[in-house]
């Protein structure tokens, strides 16, 4: 038996934990106490998260589609198949053809390469992962207004703070140990401040819960910064010494009003004024707010963002601004240049000379032009132009809130799907190549807290699988590259090279310690447990004028309920992880056998009102269209709003006329339908 | 009693013995920082063996009930079903199993096999099982923040249920054998007569031990009482399964929580294996029935049920052995601060309010 230290690869937090195992068999896993981020604490999922990788249902040789069905092939076969195809679908329509898509669980070595590939061998900017079609409005108004889109804080550092704010996300839910830093901080005495429109695990616990009306961030946020303002609690020493664009953002302000933005909301002036006065004054607050699955305009990261700016909490210990990854490495492959518009380590694809770096580092021309996002490549393929795309780990059939995906995916000439599973977006693909799971391979992620950690190989995987790293870099030579990578120390070793934040980061330093922090550097070879902490002047942050937004509020007497599309909050219960775990799958998809044919959620006073009881089916009536599915009546929801969650694709089609946009609001009544 | 002394130098040789008597033998190793786990001793790791460090996370039970456990494997042969039992017969010994974990042993010993039918996986395993019992003396080392063993009467010292216990008197160590095996071992040379001097000391050094807990606030005992008569308001359960996020750790972790599920799992076009893998009553899949309805819908009214397992008159007056051994687990695992020993004084603090007015 063995004992090993590795690293949780569910959700983003990152926690560490060991795996006991005898032979080539996974025993069990269990926390690190050590840990300074789990703290010898971790979730349902990260106690199975083992039971992946012992799956019976693994697919272990690579196939070849032939006709409806597919063939096992040799390795090489099916990586000769696919540099033949690739090259010749690029000389027939050009490197803009193809599309690279990753999942947010790829490792860091992966996501590096799969660019690295796309750019420097087939010549496309086409490469996103999996999120970006949900929401990707963070990345650049964070690099906009504080230079850096990742966690300012580390997370343990929330037992410090005075204020917590979480703003939307279901923590208890969606990243459960993190949750429990919250809660502990709260018992510990810090102020916890809920925004949202759910009422989740969290919010029973705060001091305060701003319930708001679906798409009123903005404005609660714009209110809170005019208490702030107006009351002279504004950190003005920081704005001075650090900020920009102050003047511009108090102008837009100055238009906002606490009572209209009350009634706006439907948030208590007097919780709005509370919580804007709570935050200003704390020595330490922090701001957390999701980034993955959350439909959330610019507008909303920006108020938010500025809020933290008016109040000085950055550059603190237990402050500071949380953009939550939820994928156990989204920060990672954003950090790898995982972007149509960015290299690694954020650099814009336009900055000519910052691209003529890469340019001499990877010996090779790159392409210049933005290339298409996941929204863009997976609905419409591209305006129809696209002609093949590699899915990393990637199954947006089952993940993707996004209409007829199924067709657009028939219509690729290529597709090529590593997964560890025969996902139904496997069962499209012409190449499917099978890759290794949790503990069958030695490479690094990033935790939500810029963590750069080390997942250890325990076991062999089955039947001599290789690494989804290496399989690029096989079909990389293939194709011409003299790429050289022994083991996946040695693609960790280049991209120091290329992104600065990760030059201090190797695997013999990762595997001491518990990783390290971004930035980890040669002067910062432990790597940074909070950003901003020099008080120079060389920092800027950046406010952003956020124009009041008009009351989003279209209800009326005749539909008087508020339909809200929701790509998060059931997000796990679709993840190809859960579906494999016994645990797992139980604890996320009971929903799924009390309700069958799938829910929208209505708020317990509201069913009470129409008279309509948990499971029944109701008919959902907008102006021009309807829908019908079974009611789960919850006082999670708000009152006034029906929550649709993203895979009620028919009600979303029926409702919207299959457009996918997430973002809709819908004003409809509901009306009794017969069982 | 029957006791003998033992050179320090001469301790670890116990290892050796139990090797010579065909045991696999586990014992505790140091993991980074301050993380500790039980491993199988071989030649290359003999020498970590740390007879002082924090009482392992992962607890022991696993070697009676593992994780997961293969029960049966269903196979399908030319239109033929076999079915073949699964699991390994495999004489252990785990060395340096603390008080706490012991008595976890023994409660699971009257939860599988007290009553009219008993759990054939779990008596194989049980029934090959050597305990030797190692006492907590270090106070930085063994007794950690969280330990509570005192108030469930325990340890530091157990009393009974081990083959052989361990104690560690400085410059030499204590055996005291429970059972015919532990004291068929006193044959071996290292083993010396014991001295007055040395049963002196071992009570001198419990009694110091035993005022050198971190948290002796848990009071079990009214607790008990509380839950046992029902004066514990919905109001205080809903508080406790608030700070509950369902990970089901404190079952996972505890030495004496027995809850497990059964699935079927498909492991190859031919053959399907039946396993037995930890669960835990504070998840809702677990409580929740077949045809749809859940009882214990609401995360407190699941959370509650791990303390009236615990705490009950009824459950303590069953197996007459009480399901929590002050091993503190549960408190370092729990997310939301309502392990054991906050939970005691949550019951107690809001009970006796009730009480007095």
């Amino acid at each position: 038996m063995a004992h090993r230290l590795t690293t949780c690869t569910f959700c983003g937090v990152g926690c560490g934990l060991y795996v006991e195992t005898a032979g080539n068999h996974i025993l069990g896993v269990y926390p690190s106490v050590s840990h300074p981020t789990n703290q010898g604490k971790i979730c349902v999922r990260g106690w199975h998260v083992h039971e992946v990788a012992s799956s019976p249902d693994r697919i272990t040789r690579p196939l070849l589609r032939t006709g409806r069905s597919f063939q096992e092939v040799s390795w090489e076969e099916a990586f000769g198949y696919i540099a033949d195809r690739l090259r010749e679908i690029r000389d027939r329509h050009g490197a803009n053809s193809l599309a690279f898509l990753n999942s947010p669980r790829c490792s860091n070595e992966e996501a590096y390469l799969l660019q690295k590939f796309a750019r420097c061998v087939i010549g496309t900017n086409n490469v996103h992962h999996g999120t970006g079609v949900y929401c990707n409005n963070s990345i650049n108004a964070l690099i906009d207004m504080v230079g850096i889109p990742a966690s300012t804080n580390s997370l343990q550092e929330l037992a410090d703070s005075e204020v917590i704010l979480v703003d939307g996300v279901d923590l208890g839910r969606r990243m459960p140990t993190l949750a429990g830093v919250v809660l502990r901080a709260k018992l510990k005495g810090a102020r916890l401040i809920v925004l949202g429109t759910r009422r989740h695990r969290l919010a029973e616990s705060a001091d305060l819960f701003l319930q708001m009306k679906p798409g009123t961030e903005a404005l609660v946020y714009g209110a809170m910064q005019k208490v702030i303002v107006d009351r002279g609690l504004a950190d003005l020493h920081f704005i001075k010494a650090r900020c920009s664009n102050y003047d511009a953002f108090v102008s837009e302000i100055s238009h906002y009003d606490l009572l209209q933005a009350a009634e706006g909301s439907g948030v208590a002036p007097e919780l709005i004024e509370s919580a804007a006065i709570l935050y200003a004054k704390a020595a330490r607050a922090a701001v957390l707010y999701s980034t993955s699955m959350e439909d959330r305009s610019r507008e909303a990261v920006q108020a938010a963002v500025n809020l933290v700016l008016l109040s000085g909490q950055l550059g603190k210990k237990g402050s500071g601004l949380f953009p939550l990854c939820e994928q156990n490495n989204l920060q990672g492959v954003c950090d790898m240049g995982m972007l149509p518009d960015r290299l690694p380590g954020y650099i814009p694809v336009a900055d000519a000379a910052r691209r003529g770096t890469f340019e001499e580092i990877w010996r090779t021309k790159l392409p210049e032009d933005p290339g298409h996002g996941a929204r863009s490549i997976l609905w419409q393929r591209g305006n129809g132009i696209l002609k093949a795309l590699w899915l990393a780990r990637y199954d947006p059939v089952q993940t993707a809130f996004l209409p007829e995906i199924t067709d657009y995916l028939r219509q690729f000439e290529l597709l090529v799907v590593q997964h560890v599973f025969m996902t139904p977006t496997a069962e499209l693909a012409h190449v499917v190549l099978p890759t290794t799971a949790f503990g069958e391979e030695q490479v690094s992620f990033t935790s939500t807290d810029r963590r750069i950690q080390l997942a250890e190989q325990v076991v062999e995987p089955p039947g001599g699988l290789l690494p989804a790293w290496a399989q690029i870099v096989r079909v990389a030579q293939l194709m011409g590259a003299a790429w050289n990578y022994a083991t996946a120390a040695d693609v960790m070793d280049e991209i120091g090279t290329v992104v600065p934040l990760y030059s201090g980061a190797n695997y013999e330093n990762l595997g001491r310690d518990y990783g390290r922090q971004w930035p980890c550097t040669s002067d910062r070879p432990l790597g940074t447990q909070f950003l901003f902490a020099e008080n120079g002047t060389s920092r800027k942050f950046h406010f952003a004028a956020v124009p009041k937004p008009a009351l989003a509020d279209h209800t009326s007497k005749e539909f008087p309920f508020m339909l809200v599309f929701g790509s998060s909050l059931y997000y796990w219960s679709q993840n190809v992880l859960v579906r494999h775990s016994e645990t797992l799958k139980r604890e996320y998809r009971w929903l799924f056998l009390d309700y069958p044919d799938g829910f929208v959620e209505l708020n317990t006073a509201d069913a009470a009102a129409i008279g309509v009881r948990d499971g029944q089916p109701i008919r959902l009536m907008a102006e021009r269209n309807f829908a019908t599915c079974a009611a789960r009546v919850t006082d999670e929801v708000m009152k006034g709003t029906i929550f649709v969650p993203y895979f009620m694709s028919d009600v979303e089609r029926q409702m919207l006329g299959g457009t996918g946009n997430g973002a809709c609001l819908l004003p409809v009544r509901i009306e009794k339908e017969a069982a | 009693v029957k006791a003998r002394m033992v050179a320090s130098s001469d301790v670890l040789k116990i290892v050796d013995l139990l090797q010579a008597r065909g045991y696999e033998v586990i014992a505790p190793f140091l993991g980074r920082g301050r993380d500790t786990y039980f491993d199988t001793v071989s030649p290359d790791n003999r020498a970590q063996i740390k007879i002082h460090l924090p009482n392992p996370y992962y607890p022991p039970k696993r070697y009676v009930i593992p994780h997961i456990e293969p029960l049966l494997q269903i196979k399908r042969d030319n239109g033929n079903i076999r079915i073949e039992a699964a699991g390994e017969e495999k004489k252990r010994a785990l060395f340096g199993i603390r008080s706490c974990d012991v008595a976890g042993i023994d409660h699971l010993d009257r939860f599988f096999l007290g009553r009219e039918f008993g759990d054939v996986y779990y008596q194989n395993h049980r029934k090959n099982l050597f305990l030797v019992n190692m006492v907590c003396t270090d106070v930085e080392q063994d007794i950690g923040q969280e330990c509570f063993c005192l108030c469930t009467d325990t340890g530091p010292a157990a009393r009974d249920h081990f083959d052989l216990q361990l104690m560690d008197l400085g410059d030499e160590f204590m055996a005291v054998a429970g059972s015919a095996a532990g004291e068929e071992l006193f044959a071996a040379p290292i083993f010396k007569k014991a001295t007055l001097a040395g049963v002196d000391k071992r009570r001198k050094i419990l009694d110091a031990v035993r005022h050198q807990f971190k948290t002796t606030t848990s009071w079990f005992s009214a607790a008990v009482r509380y839950v046992s008569q029902g004066k514990v308001s919905e109001k205080t359960w809903e508080e406790i399964g608030l700070r509950c996020f369902e990970c089901g750790g404190c079952s996972y972790v505890c030495p004496a929580c027995t809850c497990f599920t059964i699935s079927d799992r498909k492991a190859g076009p031919n053959q399907v294996d039946r396993v037995r893998i930890w669960d835990s009553c504070g998840l809702g899949g677990f409580t929740r029935m077949a045809g749809g309805f859940n009882p214990r819908r609401a995360v407190h009214d699941r959370r509650n049920r791990r303390f009236f397992r615990k705490l009950a008159h009824y459950f303590i007056q069953r197996e007459l052995s009480m399901a929590c051994v002050g091993c503190g687990r549960c408190a370092a695992v729990c997310h939301g601060d309502v392990g054991m020993p906050s939970v005691v004084e949550m019951i107690r603090r809001a009970a006796a309010g009730a009480e007095q007015q």
